[in-house]
């Protein structure tokens, strides 16, 4: 087997079909959102958020995987490389939500400022042109990495350099520890400050656990679907697969841990400036969203992922891998919609709209990377070692 | 046997061997068992085990002056009515948590190295169990009714808050030091049994015999050992993360600025699992030495502690830099004042130093060359775990001490009976430290074995070696 094989034609055809699901999906947007820009530029943060998630999680764990290691990170290494390369598309799409702050942020309003002594406090922090230069300086970081991740993940290809295992190493430490920082504050700063005067030390890495998760389940579809040909089906062995079922589970506890934990201490607080956040996320059909959550978030593909026969079926894997995506994408909706329309729950058409909008441009940008490169880096060391070990098999 | 996923170093160079050159079967058992068999106490250990007792006494001493006395020998005063007892709590629950976290976690993870360590790591945690277990139950000022806090029926019709976190961690606590014994043990049996082969004396050869419960290492004692320590690693698991949860939710469902924070939970697991790696190496450190141990504890494994402690480290960091700015971000007057006065009030050379101990110095940890500097990490473990009592100190002193009232605030100082507490405490650690290392094997020499390169010999011996 070779590893310079690369993605099947009928990838193609997904690319564009996302794209044009992406265009009809705008122009409804076009429609719709003129008519009523408040809704769009609310939806349009929930898409963003969903989809820049996978982004910022591709490189994190690509990062991940350069220090620890693993044949499960071999498998995932193209996907979220080509995953973290959409942070490119992501940075162009932040464009809309430029001109949405003043619609989605109390503090970016001078009448609400002017009204309350409490956002006057917090303006040293919420103001628009920090704002804006703290988003660049996120974006600037984030691009720098996956800029340096890409370039040596071609010069690799190119040329097996052991050196460059290390270099990958160096950079990704420090990597993880800015991308954790600068993740926690865009979290703040997106969405945290919708409802400012709610604080939770905890929120960045809830944030974070979620990107992750959605990610590790993003990739692990794209994985089974690739694995039904070479090179990918060599390397997903059932090995493997429990790896990449495990590391899903221990994200899923992660989250579940962090929701809970905050949950408590907010809870037993029940202060006036934190407990109306999660009055306004149980009250009516919220709390119905807020229980679905709790099972399909963490009851449900956690029982499921306890079972060994689970994560070593691919096609049940990439199924809970599936639901989790989706679940994630409620719970981005449950984090984001009630701080802003404050009252009662509801879906509009411009919710999936833009989440189709977005997510097919996407999709069709990471297809495209995915295309350009080998599915397997032929000159990682771990891809020497598969074969060896599929020689003992 | 499959190798492991998860420790795989990308870059192709070899890395450094777990174990020294030369070894095969019989020589690690030999060098092993030979220093608990040896007849000669050693001088070295004699002195040290007599220091160790010393302050045990010491302990003695605090504990029978406040029994006859009562909690007000301790410091403790309205508003601070937490003091030093709580912190030394804290302290040694934290240091208690790398034991399991090497032996359950690591080895669902399929880490080699932890072999040589986690026998070592377990022993510590139960005595820091100990420890830590002794200063509530010190702290309820009549610790005879100790078992009021159990719930059983009883005539008074008294039942615990089962609302209070303080009443989850009597479970939790108690739970973790059940099931860290257990799990010590059982990972005990065959070396109990090995040693019990070797000794040439009746005596001995009857109390290793007794307690390595007739262990004759046939095939299906091993297939059901392994079983059993799995499931037992699966236990353990979670509970490496809840005690240290439960230990932060004491604080943080209060609502005095600097507990009441969410991100307690994860920051205080973190710190838990710093504490207690510092603590692995500031006493695996000198015992290495002091027993000839170079090649089974060797400086990669060294080198991979370090590496934990500076990922803990950050998180915990995190943990600082999230407080911070939360009160700064909120504009609430409060958690503001909290975080002025600890950079700025009565506490502040304990703030300041406890950044420089536990952020500023484990920074040194990306550097490669520090990290395979032994004497140089034995420092930087040291400063971590002074570090780590400083930020408990903080924590719980200096929130108490600056709440909502200004007409309540009062500052706190400990009494000389609360040194003696806390040193005694050491002492009574050190002391089963020190009995530890005489007399069981203080690393796991079966599975030791299965380190040993194997060649063509059957790697059935590897206690650990199945997938979870």
């Amino acid at each position: 087997m070779t590893p310079s094989e690369s993605l099947p034609v009928e990838w193609s055809r997904f690319q564009r079909g996302a794209l044009l699901a992406a265009i009809v999906a705008f122009v409804t947007c076009a429609f719709a959102g003129g008519r009523n820009p408040d809704q769009f530029f609310r939806s349009y943060l929930f898409a963003y958020l969903f989809w820049i998630g996978i982004a910022i999680g591709s490189a994190e764990v690509v990062m991940l995987q350069h220090l620890v290691g693993g044949q499960w990170g071999l498998a995932l290494r193209r996907p979220l490389e080509s995953g973290a390369r959409t942070l490119w598309l992501m940075a162009i799409l932040f464009v809309p939500l430029v001109f949405g702050v003043r619609h989605l942020y109390l503090w970016a309003q001078p009448q609400a400022l002017a009204q309350s002594e409490e956002l006057r406090r917090q303006s040293f922090y919420l103001n628009m042109p920090f704002f804006f230069v703290r988003v660049a300086f996120y974006f600037a970081i984030w691009l720098l990495f996956t800029y340096l991740l890409t370039k040596w993940s071609q010069d690799q290809d190119r040329q097996a350099d052991p050196a460059l295992g290390t270099k990958f190493q160096v950079l990704s430490g420090p990597g993880l520890v800015l991308f954790g920082l600068t993740v926690t504050f865009a979290s703040v700063d997106w969405v945290m400050s919708l409802e400012p005067r709610w604080t939770s030390t905890i929120y960045g890495l809830i944030f974070i656990v979620g990107q992750v998760l959605s990610t590790l389940a993003f990739m692990i579809i794209v994985v089974m679907l690739l694995s039904r040909r070479k090179p990918l089906s060599d390397l997903l062995s059932a090995k493997v697969r429990l790896d990449l079922g495990n590391l899903m589970l221990t994200f899923v506890i992660l989250w579940a841990y962090m929701a809970v934990s905050q949950l408590i201490i907010i809870w037993s607080g029940n202060l006036q400036d934190e407990i109306p956040w999660y009055l306004r996320r149980t009250a009516g059909m919220w709390g119905n969203v807020a229980i679905f959550l709790a099972l399909f978030h963490f009851f449900i593909p956690f029982l499921l992922l306890l079972s060994r026969d689970v994560k070593r079926r691919g096609w049940l894997l990439g199924a809970v891998a599936g639901m989790i995506l989706f679940v994630n994408l409620v719970d981005t909706f449950w984090l984001v919609e009630p701080g802003l329309l404050r009252n009662g729950f509801r879906i509009h058409a411009l919710d999936l709209a833009t989440v189709i909008g977005v997510g097919g441009l996407w999709v069709a940008f990471f297809i495209r990377c995915l295309k350009q490169y080998p599915l397997v880096p032929p000159n990682d060391p771990r891809w020497a070692e598969s074969l060896i070990r599929a020689g003992h098999d | 046997m499959s190798s492991p996923s998860f420790n795989q170093n990308p870059t192709p160079e070899p890395e450094a061997p777990l174990i020294g050159f030369g070894y095969n079967y019989a020589t690690v058992t030999d060098k092993i068992s030979a220093i608990v068999l040896s007849k000669r106490t050693p001088r070295t250990w004699l002195v040290g085990f007599a220091i160790a007792f010393a302050l045990l006494m010491v302990l003695m001493l605090a504990i029978g002056k406040l029994l006859f006395v009562g909690v007000g020998v301790w410091g403790i005063q309205i508003p601070v009515g937490w003091g030093w007892a709580i912190v030394n709590f804290v302290w040694w629950v934290g240091i208690a948590h790398a034991g399991t976290l090497i032996s359950a976690i690591l080895l669902l993870l399929h880490q080699e190295w932890r072999t040589s360590i986690n026998r070592f790591a377990e022993a510590m945690t139960l005595f820091a169990v100990a420890c830590a277990g002794m200063f509530p139950l010190l702290h309820l000022g009549r610790p005879w009714l100790f078992y009021w806090l159990f719930p059983y029926p009883n005539t008074m019709n008294v039942w615990p808050q089962f609302r209070s976190p303080l009443i989850w961690d009597v479970f939790a606590v108690s739970t973790y030091a059940t099931v860290s014994l257990i799990f010590w043990y059982v990972g005990l049996i065959p070396d109990l049994a090995t040693i019990r082969d070797r000794s040439k004396k009746t005596l001995s050869q009857k109390i290793y015999g007794i307690f390595a419960m007739g262990w004759r290492g046939s095939a299906k004692h091993w297939k059901r050992y392994e079983t059993a320590y799995l499931l037992l690693a699966g236990l353990a698991t979670p509970l490496v993360v809840s005690v240290h949860s439960v230990v932060s939710f004491d604080f943080a469902v209060g609502i005095v600025p600097g507990w009441h924070s969410a991100i307690f939970p994860p920051y205080f697991v973190a710190g838990a699992i710093f504490s207690g790696f510092a603590m692995v190496l500031t006493i695996s450190i000198p015992v290495r030495k002091f027993y000839g141990l170079e090649d089974f504890i060797t400086e990669r494994h060294l080198n991979n502690m370090a590496k934990v402690l500076l990922a803990t480290g950050l998180i915990v960091a995190y943990g600082y830099l999230m407080e911070t700015f939360m009160a700064f971000y909120a504009g609430g007057r409060f958690d503001k004042y909290m975080i002025m006065d600890r950079m700025t009030g009565h506490y502040m050379n304990f703030y300041w130093i406890l950044l420089t101990c536990n952020v500023v110095v484990p920074q040194f940890l990306w550097i490669p060359k520090i990290r395979n500097n032994v004497w140089v990490l034995w420092v930087i473990s040291i400063l971590v775990n002074v570090g780590m009592w400083l930020e408990r100190y903080v924590i719980v002193v200096q929130s108490l001490a600056r709440d909502f009232v200004p007409s309540s605030w009062r500052n706190y100082t400990g009494t000389h009976w609360d040194v003696a507490t806390f040193l005694g405490s050491i002492g009574l650690f050190l002391t089963l430290l020190f009995l530890f290392l005489r007399y069981v094997p203080m690393i796991s020499i079966f599975e030791l074995r299965g380190l040993v390169p194997k060649g063509d010999a059957p790697a059935a011996s590897t206690g650990a070696s199945q997938r979870g």
